[in-house]
């Protein structure tokens, strides 16, 4: 009896000492996702001197707002990076190809989901191999498509093909399989709803949290992509975002300061929106697992 | 789902089933015409023989005229004079080749430039009118056939370059002026004995002043960005840059600053001033903050000031702006020589307080006040620049000779760089060759060609064979005469004899035609697999592909290997409920963030953690060697810290969305298994490698596929770490440490050479596809758990059954 206490006791004490392990180590790979952006964030409210003197992992006190000042100012003089132009052009890009890719995507998986035609079990099967297949692979066809569509030059290579987005398409029809009761269809064709209407108004709205699941991936996705946009987005006026950042490359631009704010500008909407939607994104990611 | 409920169900919704076509139809056409073709078209080029993305040709319709334009006239007029062919009349096409070469060259009708000509008031109204009609039209006759137009034209542009030459000739004064203040800084050995009274007096300088003075000018900003981008434009500079460490010392110093513009110009030392590198930069600094002219030193990092006058609406690419940054801190820091107190003030030059103003920014200002362009005007001059050279009878001798025999060659040559096989064709309807000249034809000449060829190979070789005893037993001879000349002699005979059969035997193997590919940088034919032959015949070529191969799985694997591990780990420890950690929420959403933002942000970032310098400015890595006391190291120049930083970066990424993919499925499995397990006296480890791991096995391999697709796509990073990596030997060829496969296509289509070989990389993009594919499949039938492939195999069979019955 006594031993047993006692066994106990030192087992529960080896659960805290442990714990206490796991803690260390968590909260150092916590820490170490972050601490980059801190960097960066706090780099960006010195000038160029002070962070050539050392690393700086606290900011500027009292200077702050003048030295992120001077430091906008004077990456505002490069000819290469317009945070503004950036910013409006990643804008116009990924809301228009999210838009789309949730609308048509919701659309794909309600025709494969509500209607039982002849081959859909097939065009399934078939959405389901190609989510799997390199994206990239086929990008001298698709340059070379684009230039004879004479849409080279323009954002539209990179909107239009938002319409057909596999994974999409593969995760909402099984959103749809489990939550959307077929009674509500039959219910609206019984009233004398078109299709198209029953759609669009009935069932959209049942749709939404697995549209907002995937309108976050779809915006993320579109957000930071860089392969395509660096091939078929040549002229500067089109440039997105990561393309300017790319651009604060080289080692001899001098200006620290202005290299961080540069780096730092383009880190800050994603991490206020990520503020906001984590659980979302968390909770889609980790749906997206337990599918497969 | 009940028998009875579904057959119900489908009867009434019988009526509604077409309806499904409908809603996938936006997703079925789009997918297949932006990913689906492409694709296909992809696997089409890959045996194609394509160097040039600018070709608008779907499909290899143009095989006729590719045989055409690269067809070896001399050999059919040699070979064949029964082809029925009349000489000048093949000239005719020779001759519209020519002319289409010029006008791809010239692009005469670029609307943009004719837009500027149209916009340009200088010009009379008809004028306008008249290149209004060649935009509309896309017919440069309009222009052509039309001598008013011309003359009016020729004439505006004449005065409007009349006008930039003087302008450029200003700033060669500028220029030449600021130079001799140095020079006779040298000379003097002093630099503070230059003054603003030293460059006035200067012979050039008044002649300068006098033109700028005198003229009457008001635009010609243009010329001078023509000036600074052929300043810009030494490619060289970027090679000094990248050159070999070199220290500067003050006398060194001096003379650099005083031969910017002679970067062949040799130190006293012997080495040349393109010897020069980074790390001048920074000793400059040093040596500038250790003689009192620290207050100069921050001017040098900043070139806006040159900036503000530059005002460039030119697109630079990234390097080229490298470049441009690099040639203003120099010139800058060379200008500290020459510095005096001039400022701009009302027109005039003077005297200024600001110790900072330099004579040449002053001048420069001054030219840019007095003289605004108008890049309407200077559009408008350009493009009549490039109507004229195609229309100007010496340039483009084929073009009149075309006309003269009445052919109105402009109608059928396009303009914009592209080339129209079916105008091509009219043409060659209008010359009556397109009977004589089919594809049969040139089939049947290549084979006569061929078959020639191989008859007079096939002679040689009998000759050359007969000859072979006679000179081996000459050459036996003379070895054993021990004669060295004769030695030589006779060796040289039997070599010529040996080097004449083999040339024979590959001719009769691989006779040539009349075709050749050699030159076809523009146009392109199938060549069926000749592109992957070329892949894995050609040691170097397999190499690259073979090492881009190797790069890319090596930073994959290697990033992979630690991030499933510690996503195994923290996805135990944050689903195990005897810990009961608190704030996991928080510390997922943490862990998962580097996923979300934007992979270029973090390589450019890394890119700036790693970077390396020799002098003060020194980054986060750099400084922390040197606390621990350390010799610098170029940590992205050498190859294996490079890879391996890509693989941190993967790893950092990606940890966290494993591990939450991880934690979902361990909670999706059935908490009563772990519940007997306990009661069992399972502890937590025999848990984990008992239950967790063996029913995650579908989780791992989903990650491990996933993982591998993205994997081997990877561009992003490695692309912005470090566009040029350093060089390392795979398998006896040098490839570059972190180029990716993608970024290997892309350098191969979309590149900087100008021989685009879209041919090859569509076949090394599809060596991809298919990679990819095979370890996809081949993963998932090696994890695939035996257990449950029997189960679902039975499943099948009993369905089957079923259905049989």
């Amino acid at each position: 009896m006594s031993s047993n206490e006692v066994k106990l006791r030192s087992k529960s004490g080896s659960i805290a000492a442990y714990s206490a392990l796991v803690y260390i180590v968590v909260i150092f790979f916590a820490i170490l996702a972050v601490i980059p952006f801190w960097y960066m964030f706090m780099n960006a409210t010195w000038d160029t001197y002070s962070i050539q003197a050392g690393v700086k992992l606290w900011p500027n006190f009292g200077h702050i707002i003048e030295q992120v000042k001077a430091n906008w100012a004077y990456l505002s003089n490069r000819s290469t990076f317009s945070f503004a132009l950036g910013f409006k052009n990643s804008l116009i890009i990924t809301v228009s190809s999210t838009a789309l890719t949730v609308y048509f995507s919701a659309l794909t998986a309600y025709g494969l989901s509500v209607y039982e035609f002849k081959g859909r079990k097939t065009i399934f099967t078939i959405i389901v191999g190609v989510m799997m297949v390199p994206t990239a692979v086929n990008i001298t066809g698709f340059y070379r498509l684009m230039n004879a569509m004479g849409l080279l030059g323009t954002r539209w290579p990179l909107i239009l093909p938002a319409i057909a987005a596999p994974a999409t398409v593969f995760f909402i029809k099984q959103y749809l399989d489990t939550s959307l009761s077929k009674e509500i269809i039959e219910a609206a064709r019984i009233d004398g709803a078109g299709e198209f209407y029953t759609f669009n108004k009935v069932c959209l709205p049942i749709m939404v949290p697995a549209l907002a699941t995937q309108g976050i991936f779809s915006f993320l996705g579109s957000w930071n992509n860089f392969f395509a946009p660096s091939i078929l987005l040549t002229k500067q006026e089109l440039k997105t975002l990561p393309l300017m950042v790319s651009m604060l490359y080289g080692d001899r631009y001098t200006d620290y300061g202005a290299i961080y704010i540069g780096l730092s500008a383009s880190v800050f909407p994603i991490i206020i929106a990520y503020a906001f939607l984590q659980r979302y994104i968390i909770q889609g990611v980790s749906a997206g697992g337990v599918k497969e | 789902m009940a028998r009875g409920t579904n057959t119900s169900s489908r009867h009434k919704g019988m009526s509604y089933t077409k309806f499904g076509y409908l809603f996938i139809a936006p997703f079925v056409i789009v997918y297949c015409l932006f990913s689906l073709y492409p694709l296909l078209t992809t696997f089409w080029y890959s045996g194609a023989f394509m160097q040039n993305t600018n070709a608008s040709f779907w499909g290899f319709s143009n095989k006729e005229v590719f045989y055409d334009r690269y067809l070896d006239l001399i050999k059919i007029y040699s070979d064949f004079d029964e082809t029925g062919i009349n000489k000048s009349d093949y000239n005719k096409i020779k001759k519209y080749f020519a002319v289409q070469d010029l006008a791809d060259q010239r692009d005469p009708i670029n609307p943009e430039g004719l837009e500027a000509i149209v916009n340009n008031t200088d010009l009379s109204q008809a004028t306008r009118d008249a290149v209004q009609q060649c935009i509309d039209t896309g017919d440069i006759s309009y222009i052509a056939n039309n001598e008013a137009v011309v003359e009016d034209l020729t004439t505006w542009n004449a005065g409007y370059t009349d006008l930039g030459n003087t302008v450029l000739g200003l700033l060669d004064g500028v220029n030449t002026a600021a130079t001799e203040a140095a020079t006779v800084a040298e000379s003097e050995d002093s630099e503070d004995s230059i003054t603003a009274e030293d460059i006035l007096t200067s012979d050039n300088f008044a002649s300068f002043l006098d033109t700028l003075q005198n003229g009457e000018f008001d635009e010609g900003q243009t010329m001078l960005m023509n000036y600074l981008a052929d300043y810009v434009g030494a490619a060289s500079l970027y090679d000094y840059f990248t050159a070999a460490d070199v220290s500067v010392d003050a006398d060194s110093f001096y003379f650099i600053c005083a031969n910017l513009n002679a970067p062949n110009a040799v130190l006293s030392d012997g080495s040349s001033v393109s010897a020069v590198s980074v790390p001048f930069m920074n000793d400059l600094v040093t040596y500038l903050n250790a003689n009192t002219w620290s207050a100069t030193v921050p001017s040098l990092s900043s070139y806006s000031e040159f900036e503000n006058y530059h005002n460039l609406d030119k697109d630079l690419h990234s390097d080229e702006e490298i470049l441009y940054a690099d040639l203003e801190s120099l010139y800058n820091m060379g200008l500290i020589i020459k510095q005096v107190k001039l400022v701009e003030d009302n027109g005039a030059l003077v005297q200024s307080d600001v110790p900072a103003e330099n004579i040449l920014v002053a001048m420069r200002q001054f030219i840019d006040t007095q003289y605004v362009s108008d890049p309407v005007k200077t559009a408008a001059a350009q493009q009549i620049g490039n109507l004229n050279n195609y229309l100007s009878d010496s340039l483009n001798a084929s073009r009149y000779e075309l006309i003269r025999d009445g052919i109105d060659i402009d109608s059928y040559i396009t303009f914009n760089g592209d080339f129209d096989v079916n105008k091509y064709l009219q043409f060659k309807a209008l010359i009556g060759l397109d009977t004589v000249l089919t594809m049969d034809k040139y089939e049947e000449l290549d084979a006569a060609r061929k078959q020639k060829n191989v008859e007079k190979a096939q002679a040689d070789l009998v000759d050359q064979q007969a000859k072979l005893p006679e000179v081996q037993a000459a050459y036996d001879a003379a070895v054993a005469s021990g004669d060295q000349e004769a030695i030589d002699d006779a060796f040289g005979k039997l070599r010529a004899v040996e080097v004449a059969i083999s040339t024979d035997e590959s001719t009769i193997k691989r006779p040539d035609g009349i075709f050749t590919k050699a030159d076809a940088t523009k146009q392109y034919i199938y060549v069926g697999f000749d592109n992957f032959a070329q892949i894995f015949g050609n040691k170097n070529r397999f190499n690259y592909v073979a090492g881009a191969f190797f790069t890319t799985a090596v930073m994959w694997i290697i990033g992979f290997i630690p991030q499933i591990l510690l996503a195994l780990i923290l996805s135990a420890w944050f689903t195990d409920t005897k810990l009961k950690l608190k704030g996991l929420n928080l510390m997922k959403a943490l862990m998962y963030l580097p996923n979300v933002i934007t992979a270029a942000t973090i390589a450019i970032f890394f890119r700036r953690l790693f970077s390396y310098s020799t002098g003060a400015s020194a980054s986060p890595a750099q400084l922390f060697l040197d606390a621990i006391g350390h010799d610098r190291i170029n940590f992205l120049a050498k190859p294996w810290p490079t890879r391996l930083i890509v693989c941190f970066i993967n790893f950092w990424m990606w940890y966290g969305n494993t591990m939450i993919v991880l934690i979902a499925g361990i909670t999706s499995i059935s908490e009563s298994l772990y519940e007997s397990a306990q009661l069992d006296g399972a502890n937590s480890f025999q848990t984990y490698t008992k239950i967790t791991m063996p029913l995650l096995r579908p989780i791992l391999l989903y990650t491990l596929v996933t993982s591998m697709i993205g994997g081997l796509q990877m561009y992003d990073i490695p692309f912005n770490l470090n566009q040029y990596p350093a060089l390392v030997s795979f398998n006896g060829t040098y490839i570059r440490c972190s180029q990716t496969v993608l970024m290997y296509v892309n350098n191969l289509a979309f590149g900087k050479s100008s021989i685009k070989q879209v041919g090859i990389a569509s076949a090394v993009s599809i060596i991809l596809f298919i990679v990819t594919t095979i370890l996809s499949v081949l993963i998932f039938f090696l994890m695939r758990d035996k257990d449950a492939a029997a189960a679902a195999k039975a499943k099948k069979l009993a369905r089957k059954a079923g259905a049989n019955r």
